[in-house]
């Protein structure tokens, strides 16, 4: 008998596909994983810890460091939960901003993934071809609020900025142009046998185990779940808007593809509906007391963001601090079924998976 | 077979696309007017009201002020001001509750150096930083009583 | 050259074929140098970007500079690597990389060693490579290394049969394995070539070639996204450099040998342009090759491990000996007979 041994591998936090700092300890039995053991906190920042010293409008640049590819999401979410907490009334021109930035923002996030996805599948192109279009959206949001990707955009009680002269324009040339550059995405992949062979069937789970996980997002909608809080729960101005929520069947990363790929476009359709509706002129601040205060008690808010179900859960006594802030982070839940993936898969497969669940280490580590 | 053909066609015809790089060392960036880039300060705006550091959510801003040199006026003016450039994450607040606008964004933003020493900056180097300073600093979305100053 | 080639061996005609030997090694580098400066250039190019431009004109000393870097660099060791086999490998990898040159054809004229066994000599050494690599991969005593250096093994047995059976129909064709001869067997019209008659060997053949050189699409021994660099992973400085320096000099060999194999190597596409030099042809249609092969790296993604065998097994594999059953049929009925 040949003496056969496990080869316990460290993949990470230094690897280039584990997009950023995340740390996978893997058993190889040859290159087929038989467990799979994932190793967190290497981004850790404390935030929640952080933002108990800290008032409600210095917490906003921290939101925009956890999901740093989606910020304004996660800036919305606080000011929704203290706006929810205080009862405040924000003007309707902001809240349109708002969710013209959240879907720009969406379409932004997916772009990112696209392109590290196929990166991780070993195309090159795809990559540039997706910053390249990322990038108008990045300089639209720098010439909106200054910065390219912690933008510190919102405030409790609306918005930091008006858009300014010709921008809504130039969101309103964004989306053909967005439109047939995802035709060119789909040309470019779309069909390709290589990539279709390497996600397809891979990765699979059915709807009761994600329900389970508590997966959210493309990760749910894939096993055909159709739960997206923009429609199940409307918050901001969604009920306005006429969008499709795209689902799966198999629950594989193949579907998984597919739906982000949906989203962008049905993000479009929204981003076409709100220009139309979105009120010419108005104040795009709220009344807001001085020092935002919000009474004592519990609120919970949840939003859907590009990853899936961003939670903000406040306990206030009271003060201009939260007493305890806890934010529910869409990719840090989503990648508790990872190890469970993983076992029996190959190597190759690992990066395959790990790349359709779509993480952003800042956000799992927070 | 028809995938690989097509999309071996979008990157052909990209050989001759538009390029989208430019070359960023050789000419400058220009950002747009509201880009939060280091600040500049004057001095002589600053009311020593303290709210730039009281809002920094990484207590980057120290500011020491002193009694009016003039007597027959009342108040304080500025003696020390320094930011560290090491944590401060230009999230724009400090230039948001200025009452006096002394405090004010500009659009530029290299700061890389071979010391962490270069990255702390004075009142002097803040004040002589007072190109391409931000024009709107119109803070729309501010509270109301901010704008109002120190009380 | 053919003359020389076949006097009886002396000092001056050894030191003649040295100095042929060295002329060749520095074309070779030169090639290897801007084949690098190019493959990033059109690849920049398909990705919207310009690619190198800062170091000399145009970025043209790119390639100098990052090879000079190379050399100055530290040159590490790992302290549980088997260290005689990490030193061994590259240089391993490297020399028969440089060997299957020398039965390379360019034109009617210009060869540097005329074997009948040419086709044979090529396969043979270009397998010496994949040893080198595994050993590199084991040497390194690093488990991403080991990993990428059983891939290759794997990969490059799985597609060498494929390769060398498609070319079989080639050598049915001619009737030699000498690759000059094959070379002068294809006509002056471009029909006349072996990739249409062969057209299953030629795609066989150029799928297969894609593989053995370890590019994209079958990068699977150097995957980055997986196995970070695969097994040249601890390698670093020049002995880094020389494993670069065997991919690109296959990347050279695999270009010229299908230039001379499938498409008519020096003959021009019509006699009427005959006037232009055979080595003209040759080289414009090496360079067609080369760039299809960065076009290729610019486009596709990387195939899974599994796939990839089951590829060469199953599908390649068969279809190659279909074409050599379909070649043999042929040449039976309507040219015998």
């Amino acid at each position: 008998m040949i003496r056969t041994e496990e080869l316990l591998l460290n993949v990470g936090p230094q690897h280039p596909s584990t997009h950023g700092v995340f740390r996978i300890i893997v058993k190889l039995d040859g290159e087929v994983i038989t467990e799979a053991i994932p190793v967190m906190g290497y981004l850790h920042r404390g935030t929640e810890k952080l933002a108990e010293d800290l008032n409600f409008t210095q917490i906003i640049p921290y939101t925009d460091r956890m999901d740093y590819v989606s910020a304004m999401t996660n800036n919305y979410v606080l000011c929704h939960a203290v706006e929810t907490m205080m009862g405040l009334e924000i003007p309707e021109r902001a809240e349109f901003m708002r969710l013209i930035v959240m879907e720009l923002q969406r379409v932004a996030s997916h772009l990112v993934w696209w392109g590290t996805y196929l990166l991780d599948i070993g195309a090159m192109s795809p990559f540039l071809y997706a910053f390249r279009d990322r990038e108008i959206i990045i300089d639209l949001f720098n010439e909106l609020c200054g910065a390219r990707l912690t933008y510190n955009y919102m405030r409790v009680g609306g918005v930091k900025w008006d858009a300014p002269e010709g921008w809504l324009d130039k969101v309103r040339d964004f989306i053909p142009y967005m439109e047939k550059k995802l035709d060119e995405y789909n040309n470019l992949v779309g069909g390709n046998e290589i990539f279709l062979a390497r996600i397809k069937g891979i990765g699979k789970y059915d709807a009761q185990t994600a329900i389970d996980y508590g997966l959210s997002g493309a990760n749910l909608r894939c096993t055909g779940v159709d739960w997206d809080l923009r429609k199940a729960e409307p918050y901001s101005l969604y009920n306005r808007f006429e969008f499709d929520v795209p689902l799966g069947k198999t629950g594989d990363c193949y579907d998984r593809y597919l739906i982000r790929l949906e989203e962008l476009r049905q993000s479009l359709r929204i981003l076409k509906q709100a220009l139309e509706q979105m009120p010419s002129s108005g104040e795009v601040m709220g009344k807001v007391p001085r020092v935002i205060r919000p009474p004592a008690g519990e609120v919970y808010v949840r939003i859907e963001s590009p990853r899936g179900e961003i939670g903000c859960h406040i306990v206030s006594k009271g003060k201009a601090e939260p007493y305890r802030l806890k934010f529910r982070r869409p990719s840090f839940v989503n990648l508790q079924i990872l190890p469970k993936l993983l076992v029996g898969e190959t190597m190759t497969n690992l990066i395959t998976i790990l790349g359709g669940i779509d993480i952003v280490v800042g956000e799992v580590d927070a | 077979m028809k995938g690989l053909l097509k999309g071996l066609g979008v990157t052909f015809k990209a050989m001759t696309a538009k390029k989208i790089t430019t070359s960023y060392p050789d000419v400058p960036f220009v950002m747009p007017d509201r880009f939060r880039g280091i600040q500049h300060f004057e001095p002589d705006k600053c009311i020593v009201c303290n709210q730039c550091a009281r809002i920094c959510p990484t207590e980057c801003i120290t500011l020491t002020g002193k009694a009016n040199p003039d007597p027959e006026k009342k108040g304080k003016v500025i003696d020390t001001y320094d930011i560290n450039f090491e944590i401060c994450i230009l999230c724009d607040l400090c230039t948001e509750v200025c009452p006096t606008e002394a405090i004010v964004m500009t659009n530029n933003f290299e700061l890389a150096s071979y010391s962490r020493d270069d990255l702390f900056k004075d009142r002097e180097w803040l004040d002589s930083n007072n190109h391409n300073v931000r024009k709107d600093n119109n803070n729309i979305g501010a509270p109301a009583a901010a704008k109002g100053g120190a009380k | 050259m053919g003359a020389w080639l076949d006097e009886s061996l002396t000092w001056g005609n050894a030191l003649i074929f040295f100095l042929w030997g060295v002329i060749l090694l520095t074309i070779v580098l030169g090639f290897v140098t801007y084949a690098i400066y190019f493959e990033r250039k059109v690849i920049g190019w398909m990705q919207l970007r310009i690619g190198p431009n800062r170091v000399g004109p145009l970025g043209l000393l790119q390639t100098v500079a990052d090879i000079f870097k190379l050399l100055i660099k530290e040159d590490t060791i790992p302290r549980k690597a088997d260290r005689v086999l990490f030193i061994l490998a590259p240089a391993l990898a490297y020399v028969p990389a440089f060997a299957v040159l020398a039965v390379i054809p360019y034109t009617q004229d210009l060869y540097f060693a005329d074997i009948n066994v040419g086709l044979l000599y090529y396969v043979a050494l270009s397998g010496i490579s994949t040893i080198a690599i595994v050993i590199g991969g084991w040497a390194s005593n690093n488990k991403y290394a080991l990993l990428g250096g059983m891939r290759s093994a794997a990969q490059m047995i799985s597609y060498e049969v494929p390769l060398v059976i498609s070319v079989v129909g080639v050598v049915m064709m001619t009737g030699s394995l000498n690759l000059r001869l094959i070379g002068e067997h294809q006509g002056n019209w471009f029909w006349e070539w072996n990739f249409l008659p062969q057209i299953i060997g030629f795609v066989v053949f150029i799928i297969a070639a894609v593989s053995e050189l370890n590019r994209t699409p079958f990068d699977l021994p150097e995957a980055e996204s997986e196995l970070v660099a695969g097994y040249h992973v601890e390698y670093s400085g020049f002995r880094f450099a020389f494993f670069m320096l065997t991919e690109y000099v296959y990347v050279y060999a695999i270009a010229a040998l299908t230039t001379v194999l499938f498409l008519g190597g020096w003959h021009p596409p019509a006699p009427f342009l005959d006037f232009v030099p055979g080595i003209v042809w040759f080289l414009l249609k090496f360079s067609c090759i080369v760039f299809f092969l960065f076009w290729l790296r610019a486009t596709m993604p990387r195939i899974r491990v599994d796939q990839l065998m089951g590829f060469g097994w199953k599908v390649l594999l068969p279809l190659a000996i279909l074409n050599v059953f379909i070649t043999a049929l042929y040449l039976e009925l309507f040219i015998k007979g």
